[in-house]
C-alpha cells in the first residue's frame, strides 16, 4: 500500500512528463486498436464481398463439382441435405442451385456464360442478386425470366424484354438443350467477372432444361453468426459430408482469402511490434529521467532501510500505474474514434481488393479482444520496459548518491 | 556501560594505487549507550566516511564494526538494509525527507517498512511531532516546511523507528546558526529524556559545545577523544 501511495504521488511530481508518456503509451494502444479494427473491417468487406454476394458462407457440393464444374456431379438427394440443414438453428438461410456453363445469344451477338438456376425466394436470404438489380424486375418463378449483368447486356446489345437463347448440354441425355428467355432484369454486382458471365434463371426451369429434375449442384448457406462458418470442424459440416457430397465453410472454399487474412493479421503484428519498440524506448527514457532526478532521494531511502527489492517494486508500480492510466485513456479514445469510423467510415475512394470493389469508405470493426488483449500487451510492455530502470534504481549506492549535488 | 558501537582498526581507502587516499586509518572507537558524541575535524578528515561505516552504508577495507554486538561488515546487502532499518537512525545534511509524503507520513515511513501496527504508528507519530516541536504541522509536505522544520521531521523519523543509535552527518550545515542550535537542543533533549545515543559530525563551534564527547579526526585518524 505504501509503495502504491508513493508511486501514485511520484507520477504527479512531473505532470507534464507523465502526461507526455501517457500520451505516447495510449496513442500506441489507440493506433494498434484502430489498425486492427481497420484490418478487420477490410477483411469483413473482402469476406462479405464473397460470402454475401453469391457464394454463401458455406456450400454443400458434390465432391468433384467444385474442381471442374462438370454438370454430371450433382447432389443426388438434395431433399435429404435440406432436411438436415432445416433442423439446424444456426443456419439463417439456404439456397439450392443448378450451375452450368452455356452459351447465350441475342439477335446481334453470342457469348459464353455461367448459368445459375436459382430459387428466387431462397436466394433473398443467401445472396444479393435482388440487391444487384439496377433495371427491371427480380425473378418471380416465371418460365422465361432471365437476369444478367450490365456488361453482358451491353455486349448482347439487348434491352429489357428482348429475347435471348440459352444453349447448354443436357445432363441426362448429353444432348444440346436450347430455350428461349426474355431479359427480365439487369444486374450490377460490382466485380467485373461476375457481371460479365453470370446468368440467372429460375431453378425449376433450369432443372427441366438440363434434364435434372429434383437434383441440384450446390446448396449455399448463410449462418446467423458469420464466425460459425470459420469453424472447419463444424458438426453440421460433418453431418452433411459423406462419400458423395461435402459441406465446406468459405475458408476452405476460398483458401486464398484465408491466406490474405493471415497476411493482414501478420501486418497488424508488424505494426504492433514497431509501435511497441518505439513506445518502450519512450517509456525507458522517461522512467530513467524520473529516476535520475531522484538519485539522492533513492540514496536516502536505501540508507534508512528500504531494500533494493522495495525500490524495484516502487519503480515497477509507477510503471504499472502509468500503463493503467494510459490504457484507460487509450481505450476510451480508441472506442470513440473506432466507433466513429465504424459508423461513418474513413473515406478511401474507390478501390479494388482482390477482385472485390470497395466503394468509398473503409469501416473499422471493433472487437472485444482488442479491448482486453491489447491493453494487457501494452501494460506488460510498459512493465518490461520499466524493468531496466527499476533495477538501475535498486542498485543505487547510498554513499555515492548522498555525495551528489547538495 | 554497554557499548552501542565498537569499531576496530577501521581502514577505508579510496582511489587506485597512485591516487590512493586513506580516508580512515585504523580507527578504533567505542561509543556507549546514551552518549551525545560529536565527530569534529577539518574538511576531508574522514567524518562522513566514519559515520557511513558505522551506519553500515559503506564497507571498510579492513577492520570491523560492531553495532549492538552484531558485526556489520559480515552482513549481506539485504541483511544490512534490514539491520539499518531496525537499528540505525540517519539524519543527513539536507533533503532527508521523501518530498511526496507529508511530515507525518515521512515519520511513519520506516515504521511501515518495519511492520509496526497502525495504532502504534499513529501514537508514535503524534508523540514524535510533539517531541520535536512540530505539533499541528504533520500534514505538511516537506516543501511547505522550513529547513529547520524539515530537519526536525528527520529527527522524529529516526527516533520513531526506535533505533539503537542515531547518526547525523552535519545535520545543521544547511541551517542558520540559531535554527541549528535549536535543532541540536531538540536532539540533546531526546538524548537526555529518552536515553537515545547520538553521533553527529559538525564544523560549528557552538554545536560541538553541546556534545558530551568530542572525537577529533585529523587525516583519517583520531587525534583527540575528550569526554566532558
Ligand atoms: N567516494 C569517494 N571517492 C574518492 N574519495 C573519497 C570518496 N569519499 C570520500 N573520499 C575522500 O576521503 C576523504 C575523507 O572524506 P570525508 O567525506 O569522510 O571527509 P569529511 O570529514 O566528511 O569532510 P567534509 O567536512 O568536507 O564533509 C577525503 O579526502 C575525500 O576526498
Ligand atoms: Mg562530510
Amino acid at each position: 500500500m505504501l509503495m502504491f501511495k508513493l508511486a501514485w504521488r511520484n507520477l504527479f511530481r512531473n505532470v507534464r512528463r507523465t502526461i507526455l508518456t501517457c500520451l505516447l503509451i495510449s496513442s500506441s494502444l489507440v493506433v494498434l486498436i484502430l489498425v486492427d479494427g481497420l484490418v478487420l473491417g477490410m477483411v469483413d468487406v473482402m469476406v462479405g464481398g464473397i460470402t454475401k454476394t453469391l457464394e454463401g458462407e458455406a456450400q454443400v457440393n458434390h465432391r468433384d463439382f467444385r474442381t471442374n464444374l462438370e454438370p454430371e456431379y450433382f447432389i443426388e438427394d438434395p431433399v435429404g441435405v435440406i432436411n438436415i440443414i432445416e433442423t439446424d438453428n444456426e443456419v439463417a438461410g439456404y439456397a439450392p442451385r443448378v450451375i452450368i456453363g452455356g452459351m447465350v445469344a441475342s439477335s446481334y451477338n453470342t457469348t459464353g456464360g455461367l448459368i445459375y438456376g436459382v430459387d428466387a425466394e431462397r436466394e433473398l436470404e443467401v445472396s444479393r442478386i435482388k440487391d444487384a438489380l439496377i433495371e427491371g424486375e427480380y425473378l418471380s418463378g416465371g418460365e422465361r425470366e432471365l437476369l444478367m449483368g450490365k456488361p453482358m447486356v451491353d455486349l448482347l446489345e439487348i434491352e429489357l424484354g428482348d429475347r435471348v437463347v440459352l444453349t447448354a448440354a443436357a445432363v441426362d441425355t448429353n444432348e444440346i438443350a436450347q430455350e428461349l428467355f426474355r431479359l427480365t432484369g439487369v444486374l450490377e454486382f460490382g466485380p467485373e467477372e461476375i457481371d460479365k458471365t453470370y446468368i440467372f434463371i429460375n431453378l425449376k426451369k433450369a432443372q427441366s432444361l438440363l434434364g435434372m429434375q429434383g437434383h441440384v449442384h450446390q446448396i449455399a448457406l448463410q449462418f446467423n453468426d458469420p464466425e460459425i462458418s470459420r469453424k472447419p470442424d463444424l458438426p453440421l459440416f460433418q453431418t452433411l459430408t459423406d462419400d458423395e457430397v461435402e459441406a465446406l465453410g468459405w475458408l476452405d472454399l476460398q483458401p486464398s482469402i484465408g491466406a490474405m487474412i493471415e497476411m493482414s493479421s501478420f501486418s497488424t503484428m508488424i505494426v504492433g511490434l514497431v509501435l511497441f519498440l518505439l513506445t518502450s524506448l519512450g517509456v525507458i527514457n522517461s522512467m530513467f529521467m524520473s529516476i535520475y532526478e531522484r538519485i539522492y532521494e533513492f540514496g536516502v531511502s536505501k540508507a534508512i532501510g528500504t531494500t533494493p527489492f522495495q525500490i524495484t517494486q516502487l519503480v515497477l508500480i509507477e510503471a504499472l500505474l502509468l500503463a493503467l492510466l494510459s490504457c484507460t485513456f487509450g481505450l476510451l479514445m480508441a472506442y470513440l474514434i473506432g466507433d466513429y469510423f465504424s459508423e461513418n467510415g474513413i473515406p478511401m475512394g474507390k478501390m479494388e481488393v482482390s477482385g472485390i470493389v470497395v466503394d468509398g469508405n473503409m469501416y473499422t470493426r471493433l472487437a472485444t479482444y482488442q479491448f482486453i488483449h491489447f491493453p494487457i500487451y501494452v501494460t506488460l510492455l510498459t512493465l518490461t520496459a520499466a524493468l531496466y530502470p527499476a533495477l538501475y534504481a535498486s542498485k543505487i549506492v547510498p554513499t555515492q548518491a548522498l555525495q551528489r549535488a547538495l | 556501560m554497554t557499548n552501542v558501537i565498537e569499531t576496530k582498526n577501521l581502514l577505508r581507502k579510496f582511489g587506485s594505487d597512485e591516487t590512493e587516499i586513506i580516508a580512515l586509518n585504523k580507527v578504533s572507537v567505542e561509543i556507549e549507550k546514551g552518549e551525545f558524541t560529536a565527530i569534529i575535524g577539518p574538511s576531508g578528515s574522514g567524518k562522513t566516511t566514519l559515520l557511513h561505516l558505522i551506519g553500515g552504508l559503506d564497507e571498510p577495507d579492513d577492520g570491523s564494526v560492531f553495532l549492538s554486538g552484531a558485526n556489520i561488515a559480515e552482513m549481506s546487502g539485504n541483511e544490512l538494509s534490514d539491520f539499518r532499518r531496525d537499528h540505525i537512525g540517519f539524519i543527513f545534511q539536507a533533503y532527508n525527507l521523501i518530498p511526496v509524503l507529508s511530515a507525518q507520513e515521512n515519520i511513519e515511513y520506516i515504521m511501515l517498512l518495519q511492520g509496526v501496527p497502525a495504532a502504534e504508528r499513529k501514537s508514535r507519530v503524534g508523540d514524535m511531532l510533539n517531541l520535536v516541536g512540530l505539533e499541528g504541522l504533520g500534514d505538511r509536505r516537506p516543501a511547505h516546511l522550513s529547513g529547520g522544520q524539515q530537519q526536525r521531521v528527520a529527527v522524529a523519523r529516526a527516533m520513531a523507528s526506535q533505533p539503537d543509535i542515531i547518526l547525523a552527518d552535519e545535520p545543521t550545515a544547511n541551517l542558520d546558526s540559531k535554527t541549528g542550535i535549536a535543532l541540536l537542543d531538540v536532539m540533546r533533549e531526546l538524548n537526555e529524556k529518552q536515553n537515545m545515543t547520538f553521533v553527529f559530525s559538525t564544523h560549528d563551534q557552538k554545536i560541538m559545545d553541546r556534545a558530551t564527547r568530542l572525537i577529533h579526526l585529523e587525516d583519517g585518524a583520531i587525534e583527540k577523544d575528550e569526554r566532558k
